[in-house]
């Protein structure tokens, strides 16, 4: 990963092929699009794509991940490449780490209550002050993972309430749906998610951790990568939260950018185009780190995090979460 | 490092640049590219170029920016090319 590639966005039905070892992308409406190889960390598809074998082997010799996210925003998968980063001193002391349920659960806690954290940081409230106490209360009862998650789900169900009362009516999501998202709100925080944990497997394939050996989330979370899932989880509420406040403060989300339904919605064409636009904005937007006494990017600070694990892994030095510093 | 490509190249041999351009940069006009670099890119995308031209005949000029957040493009009549990264 250099630092001047960046994710394409892939919002409407294409077909990727491979021109002169690049990238061509071929859409609906007969229009091509040379993409430089080169220039490409991952590709984001949001809609049906076509890929054929001459296309991933190119992708697969350049190292790019292409993240698959279906109709409803969920992750669905992902093509990845060969593994080429793979050292065995750090998937040794990763498995040996999360076999240890004493310094796993340590890890799982302390990722719980950072994302309390980040989500009052996130929705600049002090309406959860009460529902924070009883989560830090329950953190130190829990003794094992399933009742962290609880303890979790407890909290953040108070949280989506008070994110209620900042947005129109109908962007409300009354209480998270999944699977499909029941209304326009919750399509929009499941596709934020789901760019998210995508940006985190992003980052740990630059790393030699194993992606699915993870601390907080169940081993079989539905064929997805526990790690990846783990320290996706801070950085939710800097991205869903905070884009879905903004974005209802500033009315760029309109109703006909979902596609709403009995019972279940998604985004449209144009919605996806707005919200992965928004996204890839926040994405860019920089802030200055403290101890590397530089500016560093969101997309960086993902980076940072799964360098966090490498070096608890290598260097034992204690993991802390991320926690927004501005 | 922000690039800005303009190739003048005898017909025969335009296809070839087009190719090496087109697997480091974006289109954006005939015979124009851009986009962004790492200077290891550009070292190789430059040797890449020299080995394919003519340098008795054809010219490749090579506009070098230090951020794309320095450049200011107006653009009159037609967009034929996205530097986009969202499709």
């Amino acid at each position: 990963m250099t630092a001047a590639t960046r994710t394409y966005w892939l919002t409407e039905p294409c077909r990727i092929r491979r021109a002169d070892n690049s990238l061509r992308i071929e859409r609906p409406d007969d229009t091509r699009v040379h993409i430089p190889i080169t220039d490409i960390r991952d590709l984001v598809l949001f809609d049906h794509a076509d890929v054929n074998t001459a296309a991933f082997s190119l992708l697969n010799h350049h190292n790019i991940t292409v993240h698959v996210l279906d109709h409803y925003g969920n992750y669905s998968g992902a093509l990845t490449p060969a593994d080429d980063m793979s050292s065995a001193p750090v998937l040794r002391s990763q498995s040996a780490l999360t076999s240890n349920s004493e310094q796993r659960l340590a890890i799982a806690r302390s990722l719980v209550h950072t994302t309390a954290a980040n989500v009052i940081w996130a929705l600049d409230t002090n309406l959860l002050a009460n529902p924070l106490e009883q989560l830090t209360e329950q953190l130190a009862e829990a003794s094992d993972t399933e009742q962290i998650m609880g303890a979790e789900g407890n909290f953040r169900r108070s949280s989506w309430e008070v994110l209620d009362t900042m947005l129109p009516p109908w962007l409300r999501l009354n209480g998270r749906t999944r699977r499909p998202p029941t209304n326009a709100g919750n399509a929009f925080v499941s596709y934020v998610n789901s760019v998210t944990y995508a940006r985190m497997v992003t980052a740990l394939r630059c790393t030699p951790l194993h992606p699915s050996l993870g601390f907080l989330h169940a081993d079989t979370d539905r064929r997805r990568n526990t790690l990846a899932l783990d320290l996706a989880e801070p950085f939710k509420p800097l991205f869903a939260e905070r884009i879905l406040r903004r974005a209802a403060a500033q009315k760029t989300l309109r109703k006909s950018d979902f596609e709403s339904d009995v019972g279940r919605a998604s985004l449209s064409n144009e919605g996806r185009k707005k919200v992965s636009e928004l996204i890839r904005t926040e994405l860019s937007t920089t802030v200055h780190h403290r101890s590397l006494h530089r500016k560093v990017s969101y997309e960086e600070l993902i980076h940072l995090e799964a360098l966090k694990i490498v070096r608890l892994c290598l260097e034992d030095t204690p993991y802390k979460p991320f926690r927004p510093w501005w | 490092m922000f690039v800005v490509v303009v190739y003048d190249t005898l017909a025969q041999r335009n296809p070839r640049i087009l190719k090496t351009c087109r697997h480091y940069l974006h289109w954006v006009q005939r015979s124009v590219f851009q986009g962004e670099l790492s200077d290891a890119q550009h070292r190789s995308f430059t040797q890449t170029v020299k080995r394919q031209l003519d340098t008795e005949y054809d010219s490749v000029l090579i506009y070098r920016i230090q951020s794309p957040q320095l450049v200011q493009t107006e653009t009159i009549g037609q967009h034929p090319g996205t530097t986009s990264p969202v499709l």
